[in-house]
């Protein structure tokens, strides 16, 4: 019996040994099943789609956090109020190329770049019946339209950066390509929004690129470039079309469910694909960290009748231990957490054609475009008669009209005026370092002079 | 003959003492009978084998320590057993009573090695043993923890306090930067998962440590495999040395002992944080306003009447911490049994234990069950299984770095700040949330299941030919239950909830065919050959609720919002490997082992591995011209050469380029690329070689074991940094070396090995010294970069900012201007010292006179260096405004000739003083981490078998054990011994807001029934 039973045992062990042998090749090659290989991305309609969709979440990922606050903390009307130095030396506009924070920022941008290169260069291989031209052209335009946002934010945060524009498929893609100028970048954004603005279509979608997102983000590029006449054609352009007003009160376009019509381009946010930056503002008694704080004086600015009117709506107030604290309230949402970020607005619109205007001397005009936001915000006319005063409104306007979003540093660096205005008397500092671990990597790569 | 019988030793110890006296006799010889008793305290030995010499003719003792077997008068027996030197008698006509001495020579010890057993003697690898007895009864959770200062060259450090957390260990140092760098553990013969499964994000620490979940006292004896010879039968899985842990099993023969074990234990911290009071926090930020240039009339802290917050003196001071630190509880209960017969031997475990962090509110508990059983089947087939079954149950709560960690909430919050609003509720400020909100309020529960199985069979073909086949499971199983309601943080604005679920799967089947033979007296061979096969499965679910409809629904079906995720991902390896050991009269010895890998996580170029391994011993003291000299009882030579592999701690697909899913927008489904292909990635392979000396001088009564080893690992699976333009920041490849050299000696000194007053004392030390020696680029890690990896310098450095001084006059730091340029930038942070000890070790003593048993354990490092990360927060010159001060902080320059380290209060980034571009990342906060500590103080007194006999119990021993009495060390933290993110790969000694190891007092019992 027990010599049957040895037998058995025997018999079991062989063939299981065998059938384990013969398992091999299942047991070293197992599939990934939440990941795709690479030259399998992009293949046919849904793929196509897919990875659309892909490219629009890695900007939405600089724009969550990284790209407001770079645009608003280096400004006066915010200080910092965290623990965290990366967010303490932007707001003390001493940054160092070590800078955790800028490293993300610059990281991000170029995986939004990569995925819309993966798009441009796999879109016109695809023929699948599925894909409809319309559909083809729209992914494609809506791919160099992202691609030609990410530049333009490169652009005007780092200067001239490397213009990559093909899939990276290994390590060495890219090598010895090294930094353009600031001019070679605007060209290529150009370039970019050139062609999307022929693919994109003509709709009124305002989370998805369309024509009039190509043409609001050239107006922006046009007036950075200070070639005004062509940022009054395109600005007027965006405002022309029916599609667009400014919305009634200010805070309207900030209300969900968003997708005001003032907004020409915002990137939206769900439960399930959540926006915490209003984690950033409120107060920590209010179940938020209280990192950003709105400093005395931009909140007296926002609560004055005739400087913010409509804006103060922006600030929002509670009691803590007696006292009253005030904090931002642009990102409000923190059940839902659905707050948008904001990315080209009617508004902006109106006060590039002003001053792309007021730098024709066309003053009437300009001040007409202005007092247009001022009045929608309840705010009683300009009184600047000169150009100069005009410009100088026009920015004051903007600091306020744009108090929470990512414009206040780029708008004084763009005009020149960061060093009279905040300060930063060193021009070399009017761009960010490059990452320091970049540089490290990337023997193409220079730093920009300063750091 | 001698190598025979001890071969028998070896068998009998390995399958738990299979019986041998079934042999059948064809011309009865008389029965000889007698009894095996131990020298000294003349107790019975059950267990012992007994042979009659020059034939196969066996037994063992039985619970009385009594034999009989048939052999021909005049003919000789010889007696054997662990632990006890062997005798050989004449059998004579009569009834024998034999005397058998403890063994002292550590040397004639049978060690378990790789898939087979050595005697110490004939030993060529670098293997350092740790008995089960050594380990008993040290309040801890888990059994990596009780080889601190045990094993030289095996580094252990607590991560933090919290009981069942993690642990770093290292075996002769770190070879991998990448990779992972914790040993294998192989339990019974199963590879374990040795990754933390807790999901929930707890500041960056590693939140469990899977081998908690094996009781301590289950364990016979842990080997921990160091050199390549050792460990190069492991292959890919070898690099970083080997851990078999080998559980208590039943022996033949021996009546069934039933033990029952319990003790009880208070913690505390050993030490608390110095904070500013409110009078001195207004004081200095008064001072700090004024050095911004404020109008003096118009500080901050001035009377309420003018408009201020109080005078300095009016302020308040809330000791938040006290709240938070408490004596903590553990208990721990143990029942096990033992025993078995010729055919069947079996040992039951069962134990709960269950242990209060000293920080409220973590704490751990654990159910385990263990059934070891081997049965004879036939006279040469045999069967068996481990089996342990656990349950743990953590209720985990965060620290470190994390700004609603509960000792953050209540270390950073200003003193001067009351705990509660006037309306009575929790008064939370900047990030920070309210302690005893989250103490009250934290629910993280995490419930672990776990069953490490083998079952196996073995047959023995002849005399010398043995095949094995076993089947294990690693099932280890995390749940995990979070729900934080509206009063605290985490739970804004109306309740948020999360549950994971996360299952790690090892499925391992094994052959090996063992061969052994001896060729006349001189002459053994011992060879194995064997294969196996291994799938790693894990997987995650995760659910996420938001929005509950009140504090008490918890559960994420009562969430208005509900989203959820699961993850999946294999691996598989196969491997062939084989050993062969040639010994020649005991004196020379030469091993050859080789493994053979294939691992599907690497590139289908370079799918297989092989990993060679050699020893060689000269036992030179069994030469007549030491002999002749009358000074060694025992002196060898060990030499060995190998490599060995690593591969864990890469994801499962890390050679193929891809494309992930998840990258949604508008809830529409989107892919993004998320790595690049590497087809060429293959193992790191480290290359060892290790000479080794062992001595015994003055009668056994100093034994001396040394070690200088090697290592150089090459083709590190390093995310080397690829230019960001090419959207992504790095790619695994098999690129970088590093190299750890170092050396080990253990001493142990019998001072009075016999009689009824006994003492010895075993010291290590150990000292390892890492480099870098191949970079692609600078690497920096953990968080604010403060580690960089660089050629030429060791894992774990620091990167910082030198101070040099603060200006007696200006009161500004000044910082060393590394590149010259005259300006202050990050070319100015440079590597400032490391966290590896220049040496470490332990010392182990122990006493016994009569029933009365005493010992202790010091474990030491010397020369490490720790990033003090509360005074970073709490030294900050005034740039936190909603940070506290350490007493620290008054320490700042004043007033111009004063001479101190702190610089200046100041918010000023230029000044560079404690923010600008310094960011205060200066070595002013990086302090010396040596220390000597006492782990463990014991005395016991174990009652004379007479006085227990009156009672019917076989033993009794009560003991009181203190742990961690002291701590000698110049670190002004909580704890030297810290790593508060773990959880990031190449950082340590890195202290934020950490739960310190506990000081424990602990009285138990321990009784045989």
């Amino acid at each position: 019996m027990k010599q049957s039973l040895f037998r058995l045992l025997l018999v079991a062990q062989l063939a299981a040994a065998t059938l384990g042998l013969g398992a091999c090749s299942d047991l070293l090659e197992p599939t990934p099943v939440q990941q795709l290989p690479d030259d399998k991305a992009i293949t046919d309609a849904g793929s196509a789609r897919a990875a659309a969709i892909g490219t629009y979440d890695r900007v939405q990922a600089y724009y969550q956090l990284n790209w407001p606050v770079l645009g608003f903390l280096p400004g006066e009307n915010v200080r910092f109020n965290g623990t965290l130095n990366q967010f303490l030396q932007i707001d003390q506009n001493q940054l160092s190329a070590d800078n955790v924070l800028i490293t993300e920022a610059w990281t991000q941008m170029y995986q939004a770049v990569n995925g819309a290169n993966n798009l441009i260069a796999a879109l016109p291989g695809i023929n699948d019946p599925l894909l409809p031209a319309a559909e083809k052209n729209q992914l494609l335009g809506e791919a160099h339209f992202l691609r030609a946002l990410v530049y333009f934010d490169l652009g005007r945060g780092w200067g001239g950066v490397p213009l990559v524009l093909k899939p990276t498929r290994s390590k060495e893609n890219g090598q010895g390509l090294k930094r353009s100028t600031r001019a070679q970048t605007y060209d290529q954004v150009l370039a970019d929004l050139t062609q999307a603005e022929t693919l994109l279509p003509d709709a009124t979608t305002r989370n998805r690129a369309v024509k009039a997102a190509a043409r609001a983000l050239r107006a922006r590029l046009h007036l950075y470039r200070q070639q005004y006449v062509e940022a009054e054609t395109f600005a007027t352009q965006v405002i022309g079309s029916t599609n667009y007003r400014l919305v009634t009160p200010y805070r309207a376009f900030s209300t969900a469910p968003f997708l005001s019509q003032e907004s020409v381009f915002e990137l939206t946010f769900s439960n399930s694909d959540a926006n915490s930056m209003w984690n950033n503002w409120f107060p920590s008694a209010l179940g938020g960290q209280f990192n950003f704080q709105p400093v005395p004086a931009a909140i007296s600015q926002l609560n004055d009748p005739a400087v913010g009117g409509s804006r103060s709506a922006l600030l929002a107030s509670t009691v803590i231990a007696g006292a009253t604290v005030t904090y931002g309230n642009l990102y409000s949402r923190s059940a839902q957490r659905d707050d948008p970020s904001y990315v080209l607005r009617l508004a902006e619109q109106y006060l590039i054609r002003a001053e792309a205007r007021a730098r024709q001397a066309k003053l009437p005009e300009a001040i007409a475009d202005l007092n247009t936001v001022r009045t929608r915000a309840g705010v009683g006319p300009t009184t600047a008669t000169t150009a100069e005063q005009l410009l100088l409104a026009i920015e004051n306007e903007r600091k306020v009209e744009f108090a929470f979003e990512a414009d206040r540093w780029f708008d004084l660096v763009r005009t020149g005026r960061a060093g009279t205005v905040l300060g930063v008397t060193d021009q070399r500092r009017w761009v960010f370092p490059i990452p320091f671990n970049d540089l490290v990597a990337d023997p193409d790569l220079e730093q920009n002079p300063g750091y | 003959m001698h190598t025979r019988t001890l071969r028998r030793t070896l068998f009998l110890l390995l399958w738990g003492g299979a019986s041998v006296t079934s042999y059948a006799q064809s011309d009865p010889a008389p029965l000889v009978s007698g009894t095996v008793t131990d020298a000294a305290s003349h107790t019975p030995l059950p267990g012992v084998t007994v042979m009659a010499k020059g034939s196969s003719i066996g037994t063992t003792t039985d619970a009385n320590g009594q034999f009989s077997l048939p052999a021909a008068p005049g003919s000789a027996l010889v007696f054997s057993f662990v632990g006890y030197a062997h005798k050989e008698l004449q059998a004579t006509g009569g009834a024998l009573t034999v005397n058998l001495a403890a063994d002292l020579q550590e040397l004639s010890e049978v060690v378990v090695t790789g898939y087979s057993e050595q005697n110490r003697k004939t030993l060529t690898s670098a293997i350092s043993s740790v008995k089960g007895e050594d380990l008993k009864n040290i309040p801890a959770a888990s059994p990596d923890q009780l080889l601190q200062g045990k094993a030289p060259g095996v580094q252990v450090s607590a991560n933090s306090g919290v009981p069942g957390g993690g642990v770093f260990i290292r075996i002769r140092g770190s070879n991998s930067v990448n990779a992972s760098n914790d040993p294998l553990y192989v339990v019974d013969g199963v590879f374990i998962n040795n990754t933390n499964l807790i999901a929930t994000g707890l500041g960056n620490q590693v939140s469990s440590n899977p081998l908690a979940d094996l009781n301590p006292s289950d364990i016979e004896s842990m080997e921990i495999l160091k050199d390549a010879n050792a460990t190069a039968i492991y292959g890919s899985r070898g690099a970083n040395g080997v851990v078999l842990i080998t559980t208590k099993r039943g022996k033949a023969g021996d009546k069934t002992r039933i033990t029952f074990n319990t003790y009880h234990a208070l913690s505390k911290a050993p030490k608390q944080y110095k904070l500013a009071s409110g009078p001195e926090l207004a004081t200095l930020e008064n001072e700090r306003f004024i050095n911004d240039g404020g109008n003096p009339a118009l500080v901050p802290y001035r009377s309420v009447a003018s408009g201020g917050r109080g005078l300095p003196e009016e302020q308040q001071t809330y000791d938040r911490l006290s709240d938070v630190f408490r004596t903590a509880q553990t208990h721990s209960y143990e029942l096990s049994a033992a025993g078995g017969s010729a055919k069947t031997q079996f040992y039951i475990g069962a134990g709960y234990f269950t242990q209060e962090s000293v920080a409220r509110p973590s704490a751990f508990d654990r159910f385990s069950l263990r059934v070891n059983l081997d049965n004879s089947v036939t006279d040469k087939l045999r069967i068996g299984t481990s089996t342990a079954l656990s349950r743990t149950h953590r209720n985990v709560s965060s620290n470190d770095n994390n700004p609603v960690g509960v000792i953050n909430s209540a270390l950073f919050t200003r003193a001067n700040l009351p705990v509660y609003n006037p309306d009575g509720s929790y008064a939370k400020y900047g990030s920070f949330d309210n302690h005893l909100a989250l103490i009250n309020n934290l629910n993280n529960d995490a419930v672990g299941s776990r069953v490490i199985s083998n079952v196996y069979g073995t047959y023995q073909f002849g005399k010398n030919l043995t095949f094995r086949s076993s089947w294990s499971i690693d099932f280890n199983d995390m749940y995990e239950n979070n729900f934080n309601n509206t009063l605290i943080l985490a739970g804004q604005p109306r309740g948020t909830a999360s549950s994971f679920l996360s299952r790690d799967i090892t499925l391992l089947n094994e052959q090996t065919l063992n061969y052994s033979v001896n060729f006349g007296e001189n002459h053994s061979v011992q060879a194995l050959v064997g294969n196996t096969l291994q799938r790693n499965t894990f997987q995650r679910t995760s659910l996420a609720g938001q929005q509950f409809p009140g504090n008490d629904l918890t559960t994420i079906a009562s969430a208005a919002t509900q989203t959820g995720s699961s993850s999946r991902s294999q691996a598989g390896l196969v491997s062939f490997f084989g050993k062969a050991t040639y010994s020649f009269k005991e004196r020379y010895t030469a091993d050859v082992s080789v493994r053979a890998d294939a691992s599907s996580r690497f590139g289908s170029e370079n799918r297989w591995g092989y990993f060679p391994a050699v020893g060689l011993g000269w036992r030179l003291g069994e030469e007549s011209f030491i002999q002749d000299l009358g000074v060694f009882q025992e002196l060898k030579l060990r030499a060995s050469l190998g490599k060995t592999g690593n591969q864990a701690g890469i994801s499962d697909f890390a050679a193929l380029g891809l494309v992930q899913g998840g990258a949604n927008y508008l809830d529409l489904p989107g892919t993004s690329p998320l790595q690049l292909a590497n087809p060429n990635l293959s193992w790191e392979s480290t290359r060892q070689w290790n000479v080794g000396l062992d001595a015994a001088v003055l009668q056994n009564r100093l034994v001396l074991e040394l070690n200088y080893y090697d290592k150089y690992t090459s083709g590190l699976l390093l995310n080397v940094p690829v230019p960001r333009k090419t959207g992504f920041s790095s790619l695994v490849e098999n690129y970088g070396a590093v190299s750890n050299k170092g050396f080990e000696a253990q001493a142990t000194a019998n001072w009075l090995p016999k009689g009824a007053l006994q003492w010895s004392t075993t010291v290590n030390i150990a000292r390892n010294v890492n480099k870098i020696e191949k970079l692609a680029a600078p690497i920096t890690t953990g968080s604010r970069d403060i580690f960089r990896l660089e050629e030429g310098a060791s894992l774990y450095s620091f990167w910082l900012y030198h101070q040099t001084r603060v200006n007696p006059e200006s009161g500004n730091a000044e910082y060393e201007d590394v590149n010259g340029d005259g300006q202050l930038t990050v070319a100015d942070r440079k590597l400032v010292g490391n966290a590896w000890p220049d040496y470490f070790g332990g010392v182990t003593n122990s006493v016994t006179y009569k029933g009365l048993d005493f010992g202790f354990t010091l474990n030491f490092e010397q020369g490490a260096k720790i990033m003090n990360m509360n005074r970073f927060f709490l030294v900050h010159g005034g740039t936190q405004s909603n940070i506290g001060y350490l007493s620290e902080q008054l320490e700042r320059w004043q007033r111009p000739g004063d001479v101190t380290d702190i610089p200046r209060l100041t918010t000023n980034a230029s000044s560079n003083n404690y923010g600008g571009v310094v960011q205060n990342l200066s070595d002013r906060y990086l302090e010396d981490g040596s220390f000597v500590r006492l782990r463990t103080l014991t005395l016991g007194y174990t009652v004379p078998a007479a006085t227990s006999a009156k009672a019917h119990l076989n033993s009794l021993r009560v003991y009181v054990q203190a742990a961690n009495l002291f701590t000698i060390t110049p670190y002004s933290g909580l704890d030297p011994e810290v790593n508060s993110q773990s959880g990031v790969s190449n950082t340590k000694n890195f202290d934020w807001a950490t739960v310190p190891q506990p000081r424990t007092l602990q009285v138990g019992v321990t009784v045989g029934l």
